[in-house]
């Protein structure tokens, strides 16, 4: 993995609320290109605010997002897709009622690329997920939860991302199956170099895959380091490994 | 009437259960009708009240419920809702869906047909230009409800935006139809855009509280502004359409002198009658093309979920905005036929009633099938015609064919909705892809 110069994607003191409740109080995060890097935390920590708040909502209050070196803190939710950042969100929300063609081809939607493009990262997306190739004529509510997480990813996908930021891959599915969602991850990483940033609570997983990763406690990073480091550190295992009853 | 036994997750079977069931929903008959049909009152020559009773028909009443939950609930089990295993022997299941896929051809051609078949019978021609009207309407507001899921309850409103501006735009002006159609649709697309803006952000119940009241202000607004519109009075003498420049009336230079055949006041209605056709068949075929281009699919991934949406990197503004403005425009449309055809309109052809109708036609005929919709629009608007001789009891039918459709096919008739997205070309699947617990 080669260190760019600049990240490809930096978050400077970012804050963002719900209305009152700050959700984020100053989060500094980098992801540099080709890297893996996990958030952890608790319920209620900021995760998922802090994926939600880098495409937009809710607008960030104060500090920057800073992609490629540009400030992207105030373009529009739907223009990010277009700087080739996708997202696949929390709780996976697939369209139930579109087929899974329909759903893939979704992600392309948005973006401009050229039938043949379009067509191998369809082909690529296959490779990593069979299962959608099989249920490709399916509605997308028919599949199980580990196909529909496929979808999700294999459908963010589809805009032929730099950037994949992934919310809770792993929530709600068996142990075996998270490990495939998984293994996909690593392998989009290494083969296709693709950069992405993982929310888990899984931290176990998360970590292992992760090159390096952030843990956020109350709307703070508390900790950062690489993965290995991050698991062996006592508070990080009596946290979120061994029972996570001081989360 | 079957409201008991409808809460029963299994219902029971068996004559005594069934019984039951019926004793039941014949007593909450009892009671409900004892009053409402049982005791007649009425006030008397001086202003007093004077009242008889009505056993004769309350015991009938009773005795029809009692019945009819007996048939209702034997139906229930024989057809069962949408979902449960169905005990159709194959050889019907496969002869119907032969005839699903033959059957929007078929009415198709049927419909070209009509103004042969019926040529001299003024009011079947006036009852499908009618209902053909309806199913413009449908398939207008269909976009709106059905692809982008967002509840509309002021369609009218749009209907009554392109019937005043035609009216309007002829009656002061002297324009041609064929110069106000277009611009009826514009009108009406921009009013839609209007309607938009504010309500971009209101889902669900909201929305359609909303949207109620859109319809409402254009409608009040048509009555009140009596300078334009002529008020409660409405517009009269809208000019007829003419085919191409040329009229068609009993006049030297109409259609008729013109092709040298004889004048006949059907020639118009006929016009009018493949004119609306054509005007439904086009937005028909806009919106079928819609839904295979990138906005169309948006539209029904918005009504999946916006969130996803916003994440792929959809505009979700310009996607409701442009549905709003889609489906207007096709009311535009069908609001100038109506125009040209009724010759007068006024504030009471489009009241809350009508924008209902619509609704129920799209949900009834399936949202975001096309032939549901006119299936549904030929079933209600046809319906109505056929049962005008029921006069009060029309509406019960309809409420009540209503609830049957829900309970049987919740989804409407049609709930199928056809993917739009296929592989380019067959490819099989090969077996070293598909192995046993590899995703």
């Amino acid at each position: 993995m080669t260190a760019a110069p600049t990240p490809l994607l930096a978050i400077r003191s970012l804050r963002a609320a719900y209305g009152k409740i700050e959700a984020l109080k100053g989060v500094d995060v980098e992801i540099n290109a080709g890297e893996i890097v996990a958030l952890i935390g608790a319920n209620g920590a900021g995760k998922s605010t802090l994926m939600m708040t880098i495409f937009g909502k809710p607008r960030a209050r104060a500090g920057q997002i800073l992609y490629e070196g540009r400030d992207i803190t105030d373009v529009p939710t739907h223009e990010i897709a277009h700087l080739r950042i996708a997202q696949s969100p929390e709780g996976r929300r697939i369209f139930p009622r579109m087929s899974v063609a329909e759903n893939l081809q979704m992600g392309a939607d948005a973006t401009e690329c050229t039938d043949a493009e379009r067509e191998a990262t369809l082909q690529r997306v296959f490779t990593l997920f069979p299962r959608l190739k099989e249920r490709y004529a399916q509605r997308g509510g028919t599949l199980s939860g580990g196909e529909q997480q496929m979808l999700a990813i294999g459908r963010a996908l589809m805009s032929r991302p730099r950037l994949l930021l992934l919310d809770e891959p792993s929530l709600g599915l068996a142990p075996l199956i998270a490990r495939q969602i998984f293994d996909a991850i690593r392998t989009l990483n290494r083969q296709d170099g693709l950069t992405v940033l993982i929310v888990e609570q899984n931290a176990n997983h998360a970590l292992k895959l992760a090159h390096r990763g952030y843990v956020m406690v109350n709307g703070l990073i508390t900790l950062a380091g690489t993965g290995a480091e991050l698991l062996q550190r006592p508070e990080i295992r009596a946290a979120y490994l061994e029972g996570g009853r001081h989360g | 009437m079957t409201a008991p036994s409808t809460n029963t997750a299994k219902p029971a079977t068996g004559i005594p259960a069934l019984f039951k069931t019926a004793f039941i929903n014949a007593l909450v008959a009892l009671v409900l009708f004892s009053l409402m049909v049982g005791i007649r009152t009425e006030a008397g020559s001086d202003g007093q009240l004077t009242y008889w009773t009505r056993f004769g028909e309350l015991a009938s009443l009773v005795g029809i419920v009692f019945g009819g939950s007996i048939v209702m609930e034997l139906l229930r089990q024989w057809i069962g809702p949408t979902g449960t295993e169905k005990l159709v022997p194959p050889a019907i299941r496969s002869g119907m869906s032969f005839v699903g896929r033959y059957l929007a051809p078929a009415l198709l051609i049927f419909t070209l047909l009509v103004p042969v078949i019926f040529y001299n019978q003024r009011y079947i021609l006036d009852l499908a230009i009618l209902v053909l009207t309806y199913v413009m309407l449908g398939w207008g507001l269909n976009v709106v409800v059905g692809l982008a899921g967002l509840l509309d309850l002021g369609y009218v409103a749009f209907y009554a935006v392109g019937a005043y501006s035609y009216a309007l735009l002829a009656t002061n002006f002297g324009w041609s139809f064929w110069v106000c159609l277009p611009l009826a649709g514009i009108l009406a697309a921009f009013w839609g855009v209007l309607l938009g803006f504010p309500v971009l952000r209101l889902r669900g119940d909201y929305l359609a509280i909303v949207t109620l009241a859109f319809g409402e202000i254009i409608r009040l607004v048509i009555i009140n502004w009596q300078s334009l519109t002529g008020g409660p009075n409405g517009v009269s003498g809208i000019p007829r359409p003419t085919f191409f420049g040329i009229p068609l009336d009993n006049s030297d230079d109409g259609l008729a002198a013109k092709l040298g055949i004889e004048y006949s006041s059907t020639h118009r209605i006929i016009f009018l009658f493949y004119l609306i056709l054509a005007l439904a068949l086009l937005t028909n075929w806009v919106t079928i093309r819609l839904r295979r281009l990138p906005i169309g699919r948006a539209w029904e991934a918005l009504r999946e979920d916006e969130v996803a949406c916003r994440a792929l990197g959809i505009n979700t503004t310009t996607t409701k905005l442009t549905a709003f403005a889609t489906g207007a425009m096709f009311g535009g449309f069908a609001g100038a036929f109506f125009a040209t055809r009724q010759g007068f309109i006024s504030p009471e052809s489009f009241t809350f009633q009508e924008s209902a109708l619509v609704l129920a036609i799209v949900v009834l005929g399936g949202m975001g099938s096309q032939l549901g919709v006119a299936l549904a629009a030929l079933a209600m608007i046809g319906g109505f015609e056929l049962f005008r001789g029921l006069e009060g009891y029309r509406m019960l039918v309809f409420g009540m064919a209503m609830v049957l459709i829900m309970i049987w096919r919740p989804r409407g008739l049609i709930g199928h909705r056809a993917p739009t997205v296929y592989l380019t070309k067959a490819q099989a699947i090969s077996s070293d892809l598909v192995k046993e617990g590899h995703g």
